[in-house]
């Protein structure tokens, strides 16, 4: 062991994040210095309440009107400014407005904002997905967004029968989701006509007759422009690429050290992902052969919930359970910078818009009615 | 070499009286050139046995008395300041690797908000704050001999309201499921090992965290010399240098395995003190005893008088170690209950962690 080394983290360029965590709080850090700089806390939003905990986060990154949503422990959905933190809508979703054992029964797992709009007097659209399986889609309109109880057109369809779903991601394209959980095989939906299009099949039993129960634990789709590539990650430590054209059976299938995988995020370059597991390993994969590219090492101690590419600087955030906000460099494999949050860390977004001058080069204020 | 000048120089700073003085023994020694050649040839470097040891035996000499003259010269400062009325000169405090510990930005601080926000939100809320009453299951792994059965018997004494249940063969999971169903709110599991306690495993229950601790140097109560016997009153509990908040978050997963309100008449007190990441766990009975100090009486014959008119009564604290004592040293800290395949952790040791051997964890 060595008697002491300095380890210099190099610092970030700038950059702004945003994390969510247990006590139902929105940090954002943010890097400002040029080139490089340590990334630093700069704000932080809400009131530390266990009971509103963020359990998801999706920001919908435009260069005008921003919005951040939040879907909390409670059932609600909230859509957030995220230039400033005011909350501009809240609704009550599904699960919960129904009166099936509400939100104690039936927690929000995942949640996406869409980032095109329809129109100019729409707020926002999302699709959120229970426990259970009860994905829905919910648009909230500029006009009744304070009311929060009649918020716009939506829709809601079952995603699994048994099991739970502990996931869902939407393709770049915005036209198809994907859902998996425990018990539950990925499956692809078209979110247009709210159809099942495809869905997995579990790999043949191995050589001993073992049959492993499908345990996803999360996906995404490789490509921008192809909905039909898919990683999926399990929990007994594989990450899995299905084509969907193909196949229903995956196409590689890659073990991972021992430790369930927890994370998912894709490269833009179209081949490339990153993966964090349950005890704090984060490493990244090349799709097209399955071959480990290498691993992240920076004293990560806890598990991996949440990583993020940044769309064009070669920069990755992962954020989990030992409170930490990491920012790596994926060329170098190297720590950038890291933050401490106090809190166990559930979501990492990045906004891409964010400027030195601490302005967004395009962007209007955000009106909230 | 470097580290003699190094250890010379605060002392030299700690007698500022004689400030000078550092400089003129400098010289002294310069004075002597023979001394000089000899400083300037390393033992190891003669070959001969003989000599060597005898340098090595004249240096170490050498080395013992500048000590013992630096140490008389700090008391003679003292006692001179003490006469003068002044202030006496600082005490010098040794570094060590704990008080040249690296700086750590995770540790607790008392003004921080979210850190008592996230208190009031985990998992030993309830029984801390006194909600519940702590209920603990104990229990073994599967083949639990040698020193096993003695050590959960004296454990069973130090924590009030456990109760030992066999292992069996059933799955560590299966008797989750069944303390959670008989409201229990920790589970401790005593892993043995050739037949020899090796590893503590401590659950909370519902859904508290998962601490894995190895267990070492334990010695049981008939080993300890002059043990006393513990009471069955509720003990007090002493939780030393959990700074950071994984230590916070250790120390009331501890915590939470005591009742919360001790009974003071039982005087029996049980300490877990972190040191360098090993957690000590002792177990005494104190007493406090009033008694006529004969030290003072003798003072009185031989000179002032004006401080013996203290109370010749002094109170004095006895303890009486009784109980196991063992160290413990964190190795996983898993969110949720037991669970290997599909566990996530909230902190595990890697061996790349350990850049210095004076960074810390709890």
């Amino acid at each position: 062991m060595p008697r002491t080394t300095v380890l210099e983290s190099p610092g970030c360029p700038p950059l702004r994040t945003l994390t969510t965590d247990i006590l139902g709080l929105v940090k954002v850090v943010e890097a400002r210095t040029n080139p490089a700089g340590a990334a630093k806390v700069v704000e932080t939003w809400g009131e530390p309440d266990a009971s509103r905990a963020i359990v998801a986060a999706s920001l919908a990154g435009r260069a005008a009107d921003p919005v951040l949503a939040v879907a909390r422990k409670n059932g609600v959905v909230e859509l957030l400014n995220p230039l400033n933190g005011d909350a501009v809508a809240a609704v009550k979703t599904v699960g919960s407005a129904s009166d099936d054992g509400g939100a104690e029964g039936d927690p929000l797992v995942a949640l996406h904002l869409f980032t095109r709009q329809a129109s100019d007097s729409m707020l926002g659209t999302f699709i959120a997905c229970t426990d259970k399986g009860k994905a829905s889609i919910r648009s909230i309109m500029k006009e009744n967004a304070a009311s929060g109880s009649d918020a716009g057109p939506s829709t809601t369809w079952d995603v699994c029968s048994g099991g739970n779903v502990q996931f869902c991601s939407v393709d770049h394209g915005e036209s198809y989701a994907m859902f998996g959980g425990k018990g539950t095989e990925v499956n692809l939906w078209d979110i247009a006509s709210c159809s099942k299009t495809w869905s997995a099949k579990s790999p043949r039993a191995n050589s001993l007759g073992i049959f492993t129960r499908p345990w996803f634990t999360a996906g995404t789709f490789l490509c921008k422009d192809d909905h039909r590539k898919i990683v999926a990650c399990t929990n007994n430590h594989q990450v899995r690429l299905y084509d969907t054209s193909l196949q229903r059976r995956p196409a590689i299938s890659v073990d991972f050290r021992e430790a369930p995988i927890k994370a998912v995020a894709a490269d833009p370059n179209g081949h490339d992902v990153y993966i964090g597991t349950g005890t704090g390993d984060l490493a990244s994969f090349d799709m097209r052969t399955g071959k480990l590219q290498g691993c992240y090492i920076g004293k990560c101690s806890g598990s991996i919930r949440s990583i993020v590419r940044h769309p064009e600087l070669p920069l990755i955030a992962s954020c989990g359970l030992d409170s930490y906000l990491r920012i790596w460099d994926t060329n170098t494999r190297q720590l950038l910078s890291a933050v401490f949050l106090k809190q166990h860390l559930t979501t990492v977004v990045i906004d891409s818009h964010f400027s030195v001058e601490g302005y967004y080069l395009f962007s209007t204020v955000v009106t909230a009615p | 070499m470097a580290k003699e000048k190094k250890r010379k120089q605060p002392a030299s700073d700690a007698a500022p009286p004689q400030g000078d003085e550092g400089e003129g023994r400098r010289e002294r020694k310069g004075k002597k050139a023979k001394k000089d050649k000899a400083d300037a040839i390393l033992p190891s470097q003669i070959k001969n046995k003989d000599k060597r040891s005898e340098l090595h035996s004249k240096i170490k000499r050498e080395k013992k008395a500048e000590k013992r003259k630096l140490a008389r010269e700090r008391s003679q400062a003292i006692r001179r300041a003490e006469e003068l009325g002044e202030q006496p000169p600082e005490r010098q405090v040794p570094r060590t690797i704990e008080n040249t510990r690296e700086p750590d930005e995770t540790v607790c601080r008392p003004d921080d908000q979210e850190l008592f926000a996230g208190n009031d939100a985990d998992e030993f809320n309830d029984v801390l704050k006194q909600h519940m009453i702590p209920k603990v299951l104990i229990t073994t792994c599967r083949f639990n001999s040698g020193r096993g059965p003695a050590f959960i018997e004296e454990l069973m004494q130090v924590i009030p309201n456990s109760h030992y249940v066999k292992r069996g063969t059933y799955e560590l999971k299966k008797i989750v499921e069944y303390a959670k169903n008989r409201d229990f709110t920790s589970l401790i599991v005593v892993h043995t090992n050739r037949r020899e306690p090796d590893a503590l495993l401590i659950i909370g229950l519902p859904d508290g965290p998962t601490a894995h601790f190895k267990l070492s140097k334990l010695v049981l109560r008939k080993d300890i010399k002059n043990h006393g016997n513990p009471t069955s009153h509720k003990p007090e509990l002493v939780l030393n240098n959990f700074t950071t908040r994984l230590g916070h978050r250790v120390g009331r997963m501890i915590q939470s395995l005591f009742p919360q309100d001790p009974n003071f008449r039982g005087r029996r007190v049980v300490t877990f003190h972190n040191q360098r990441d090993y957690i000590f766990f002792r177990h005494h009975r104190y007493i406090f005893e009033t008694k006529e100090s004969k030290v003072a009486s003798k003072d009185k014959k031989a000179k002032t008088s004006e401080s013996k008119s203290q109370p010749e009564k002094q109170v004095i604290c006895r303890l009486q170690e009784c109980g196991p004592r063992f160290t413990l040293k964190l190795l996983t800290l898993q969110h949720g209950t037991f669970d290997t395949k599909s566990g996530e952790y909230e902190w595990v040791h890697k061996p790349d962690m350990d850049t210095s051997r004076r960074r810390f964890f709890l």
